[in-house]
Parts: C-alpha cells; structure tokens; sequence
C-alpha cells in the first residue's frame, strides 16, 4: 500500500531534459603525485583517499549487479541508462583502482584494508547460495535499493568535491583533483539512474528506509575505519589519529564535506517526495566533463580510433 | 536489595572485561573483525613495466629483446607474454630466456612485412631504453609429462621449443627436433640448438634453400605412440603435423588471419542453439545482439567487463584488457574479443 501512495505522489524529477550517459575512457598518470596530495594536511588527504579503497570493490560490484538486473527492466530509456551507468562505474572502478599501487610505492600498503573490502563485496554481498525465485529476487532488489542508498552519497560526494574550491586553494594535487572531479561529475550526471531503477524495480519506502539505514552505518563503519588505517600507517607520521574533531574541523573549513550539510542529507533521502534530480547540478557535472583533461583526452582518443 | 547488587556488579565486571578484550584485539590488529578475502581483487597491478635493455638482431630479420624489470612472475618452458606496443597495439610473445630469472624476459620476433604491424614496431619504435607494459606471463603450450619428445618448429616457432629443450637437456630427457626455415641465416639459436643436441644427432635442421620443405611423414612416421609431440610455425606446418598427428600440442603465434587485418569467423549460440557469422568489420556483441537483443553490454571498448561471456570451446583473440588470466581461459568479452581460429562456442 505505502508503495503505490509514494508513486501517487510521486517522487518526481525535476528536469525533463536528459543526457546519453557515455562512459569514458581516461586514464591519469601518478608518478608526480606525492603521499600527502592535499600539501601538509595528511588528514584530509587520507580521508579522502578511503575513496580508494571503498570504490574499485564497490563499483565492481555495482557492475555486477546491474548486469543482472537488466533483464528485468521494461523500460527501454531506463535501460539505455543503465547500460550507460554501468560503464561509468566500471571506468570509476579502474580508474580508483590504479591509484592503490601508487599508495603502496609511496610506503603505504593498502592490501590489509581493500582484501576486507574485497571480502564484504565479493561474498558479503555476493550472489548467495539461495533457491532461485522468490529468495533470489529479494536478495536482488536489496542490492539494488543498496546501491540506490550508497549512490545518493556518491552524489552527494560529487557535488562536493565540484565545489570544494578550498582544495584548490590550498595547492591539492591537479591530477588527483581530475581524478575526483571528473568522477565526480559522472556522479551527478548519472544520480538519477540507480534511485530510478530502485523505483522501478521495487520502489517500497519502507526498503528504501531500511537500505539506507545499512549503507549509512556501513559507509561511516568503513570510512572511519579506512581514515584511522591511513593515519596509522603512514609512513611519514609518528604518531597518525583520526578523530571526528578533525573531520568536524575540516568540514567548516571546506576541505571536507561539512557535518551539517551530512546531517541534512539524511532527511532529504528518505522524504517521500525525494528524488535525486532536486539536488546538484547536470549542467555543471557536464560543464567540467567538457574542460576535464582526463575527460577530454578520452573523448579525443575515441574519436581517433572511431 | 542485596542480590540486586550483585547484579549490577557482576554485569559491571564483565562489561569491564569485554572492552578491555576488544580493545586488546583492536590493538593488536586495528582491521579487525572483518575477514579479508584470501586473494584480494583491488589494487592488484593489470601490468608490469619493464624496460628494453637490449636491442639485438640475432638472425636475419629476427629481433631478440631483453626486458627488465623487478620481481617478475616466473614461467614455465612454452609460456608467452602479452606485450604493450608503444602504439597501444598488443602482441604476443613466445618466453625464450632462463624461467628462473626474474629480473628479466626474453623475447624474438621475425619481421613480418605484411603482419599486423606488431612486428614492424618492435623492430623499428622500440629501443633500449623504451618502456613496455607487459602481462603475463601465460602458458597454454605447457611442456606434459612424457617418456619421450617430438618438436617441430618452423621458423621464429622455435622461441617457445628452446625453453623446452633446455629443461629436457638438463632432465636428460629422450626427445627429437625437427627445425624448419628459409635459410640458415634467418634460423634463429642454431648454434645454442647444436650445443644442446650435443652431437647426438637430434636435430634434424632443414633449410629450405637447401634441401627443400622438411619431409614430415618420414620424420614423425618413426614416432612412438607414447610421444608427446610439439609443433609451432607456419599456419601450413602445423596444419601438416595436425593431421599426421593429430594429438599435437599446438601454438599459434598469431591469429589464424593476421595478415590484412581481421577476418569473418563463425560463433555457436549453444544454449539458444544458432550459429552467427561475424563479419571481419563487426564486433561479436554486434553480431550476437542482432539475435538475442537482451544481452547485457556497456562500454563497448573493452574495459567494463558487462559483455563478457563464457566461451566453451575454440581459441580466443583477446584483445580487452581487464580479463585476469584465470578468467581469459574460458571468458572473453565480446565487444572486442575475436577468435584466434575460425569458431568460437559461446554459452549463449
């Protein structure tokens, strides 16, 4: 019953106007990059980077579920989006990936963290052993309502870090502030697609709850856990902690995403009338893919091959 | 009152004591208490670098390259590599160096004046000095246990024999070569051949300037049954032992057609029970869509992974470069895979 009031009123999107979802290829060079990419400030730096230990196992997995859902999608546009999205995750995936031997040149091994990540996306959240039919399709519909939960973050993140101006100003890394921007930037032009597909698959509020309620505990679970792992085994800090106050403190100054503007997406996730298109910006995800050099490099490298 | 107490202090004590047992834990291994899976996934490097170190012509129009690099994955006798063009082109390459070095791979190739272009590449872009990606190593040609052994190598086909012949020479194992090329002079490793027969009369060089096309029939026709036979070379060699022999172990250096670009081959749909035939300027994705419009794709450029499909019988050309070489063995993706020979079983 909650299912057909909420379509009833409907969560809508705002902008008629959609765009293909093309995935590009890119690629970014690290040699030049050093260990602590935001200059003298190793927290933040590492905070962010748990980016890359969540998301080569995270984006797999997003693939991997997709890839089973489409046969169940009767909307052929849907369809055209999910395809799209599924190779922009695989490409987040790679990309993300590639950063991990760079961290591990640089003296700080990821392995011990990204197997665990491994372990909870391959066989936590793997295809169980279960019958086929009713069980199977639930566990599939969890997933996907996971995913929709997790990519309303991603966007979020993605919003972020296309303003984040602070990093700029203090000197971040370029090609590390591509890597994160040109992602971001697919994040915000494909928000819509997973909450869509979660609506059209299922659309129950109360899964919408409960999913939400799970991804939220487990990406601070995991991301705490990733920003305490990288402080502690850095190899240029003696005595490396993370505590919220820090979190609490860079968030006021910019170079994090800010407790308050955290705190409030929670509600706007689980108002009944929420969907992904109210928030961040299509056209200036697409404004920086246009000036991206990672972007832009990709789309020129397939055009001269095509 | 009192039992009430007692309660408290008993429940107090053992909450005291489970967080000071946790705590220990976390302490001694801060990732705790997530298990981590055996072989971990992420951050696993898709390609080693390594560096030309020597550039050398080691028969006419043959090319022998060293590369080096740190820590390289041994091999076995037979193994080939997958080499990273600087063009982007990727080709590969029979091992034909010492498996236990792994500071180093040794690779030959012949210039081939209408190929694919690898060749062309290696012998004229690539120098000492020039950085290579390489994966791999990889072994579909790996040496079986046997009383006794028969190679045929025709050409640049000798690189993954030499290997073979060395360990067997050290095993002090029973075997037989048949070597095969235009001239004396564009048979590559003559000399280090002699040396391992050890004028035992092994080798059966045949040149064809001199003497002809090596007369097969003869040379396997003495073959005991137990043999296990080997051959590399030409498309028409192998095809000639296959036939003779035809518990061959084969390894073709290139795709059946590399000469003049791709070529149409056939794709058996198993489980939808047809046959496609993919045309030389169409992807297997586009083929096979046109059939079964539901199949599952995305990038279509090789890097994604959705396409990829359970291949059951026939050799694959894979050309993507995600596909670990676990999965390559029975997998491919088929938005820019193709096939080595002229079928591909796919289970569809």
């Amino acid at each position: 019953m909650s299912n057909k009031q909420a379509t009833a009123r409907g969560p809508q999107p705002v902008e008629t106007e959609r765009i293909a979802l093309k995935a590009r290829k890119v690629s970014f060079s690290w040699e030049d990059t050093p260990l602590h990419w935001v200059p003298g400030d190793p927290f933040t730096t590492h905070t962010i980077n748990v980016l890359h230990l969540l998301l080569p196992a995270g984006e797999r997995w997003f693939v991997h579920v997709y890839k089973q859902v489409l046969p169940y999608i009767r909307d052929e546009r849907l369809r055209e989006d999910v395809i799209g999205f599924i190779g922009q995750e695989a490409m987040h995936s790679q990309a993300h990936d590639e950063v991990l031997p760079h961290l591990r040149e640089l003296g700080l091994d990821p392995t011990p963290y990204t197997a665990q990540v491994d372990w909870m996306f391959e066989k936590l959240l793997g295809d169980r052993t279960l019958p086929p039919g009713r069980a199977t399709r639930w566990w599939l519909k969890e997933r996907v309502a996971l995913i929709a939960a997790i990519e309303h973050y991603t966007a979020f993140l993605g919003d972020w870090v296309l303003n984040a101006e602070e990093l700029d100003r203090r000197g971040a890394d370029p090609v590390m502030l591509d890597l994160l921007r040109w992602h971001g930037a697919e994040e915000v032009e494909h928000r819509s697609v997973a909450f869509d597909l979660f609506q059209h698959i299922d659309g129950g509020y109360r899964r919408r709850a409960r999913t939400w309620a799970t991804a939220f505990a487990t990406l601070v679970f995991l991301w705490q856990r990733g920003a305490r792992f990288f402080m502690e085994n850095d190899p240029t800090l003696i005595d490396g902690r993370a505590s919220f106050r820090d979190f609490h403190l860079r968030g006021r100054q910019g170079l994090l995403p800010s407790t308050g503007a955290m705190l409030r997406s929670v509600p706007a996730y689980l108002s009944r009338t929420y969907h992904p298109s109210q928030e961040g910006s299509t056209e200036q995800a697409v404004a920086y893919l246009a000036s991206s050099p990672a972007a832009v490099a990709a789309v020129t490298a397939e055009q001269g091959t095509a | 009152m009192m039992p009430k107490l007692r309660t408290a202090v008993v429940v107090a004590g053992a909450a005291l004591l489970a967080r000071r047992a946790v705590r220990r834990r976390i302490q001694a291994s801060p990732l705790w208490p997530m298990p981590s899976l055996a072989e971990p996934i992420s951050g696993r490097p898709r390609a080693l670098t390594v560096t030309v170190s020597a550039h050398e012509e080691i028969a006419d129009g043959v090319v022998q390259l060293r590369l080096e690099g740190h820590g390289l994955p041994r091999w076995e006798p037979g193994a080939h590599l997958d080499l990273v063009l600087p063009s982007g082109l990727v080709r590969q390459y029979s091992l034909c160096g010492d498996p236990e070095d792994a500071s180093a791979y040794t690779v030959a190739t012949r210039l081939v004046g209408d190929g694919r272009g690898g060749s062309r590449e290696v012998h004229e872009r690539v120098r000492p000095g020039t950085e290579l990606q390489v994966r791999g190593p990889r072994n579909r040609f790996p040496l079986v246990e046997a009383p006794s052994y028969l190679f045929v190598a025709g050409g640049i086909g000798i690189t993954p024999v030499l290997p073979m012949l060395r360990s067997l020479a050290e095993r002090d194992a029973e075997w037989r070569l048949l070597y095969g090329g235009r001239t004396r002079a564009s048979m590559p490793f003559l000399e280090e051949i002699e040396k391992l027969d050890a004028g035992r009369g092994r080798v059966t060089l045949v040149a064809e300037d001199e003497a002809g096309r090596p007369d097969l029939a003869t040379w396997l026709g003495g073959a005991p049954k137990s043999a296990a036979v080997y051959c590399c070379g030409p498309e028409g060699l192998m095809a000639a032992v296959e036939e003779r022999v035809p518990r061959v172990h084969l390894e073709r250096f290139a795709p059946r057609a590399a000469a003049g670009g791709d070529v149409a081959f056939e794709v058996e749909l198993r489980r939808s029970g047809r046959v496609v035939t993919v045309p030389a300027d169409c992807t297997v994705l586009d083929t096979v869509r046109a059939e079964l419009p539901d199949t599952a794709y995305s990038c279509a450029q090789g890097f994604c992974g959705t396409c990829r499909q359970r291949v059951l019988e026939g050799e694959i050309d894979h050309r993507d470069e995600l596909l670990t070489d676990a999965e390559r063995d029975d997998s491919m993706l088929i938005c820019v895979s193709r096939a080595r020979g002229d079928r591909l079983v796919l289970d569809l």
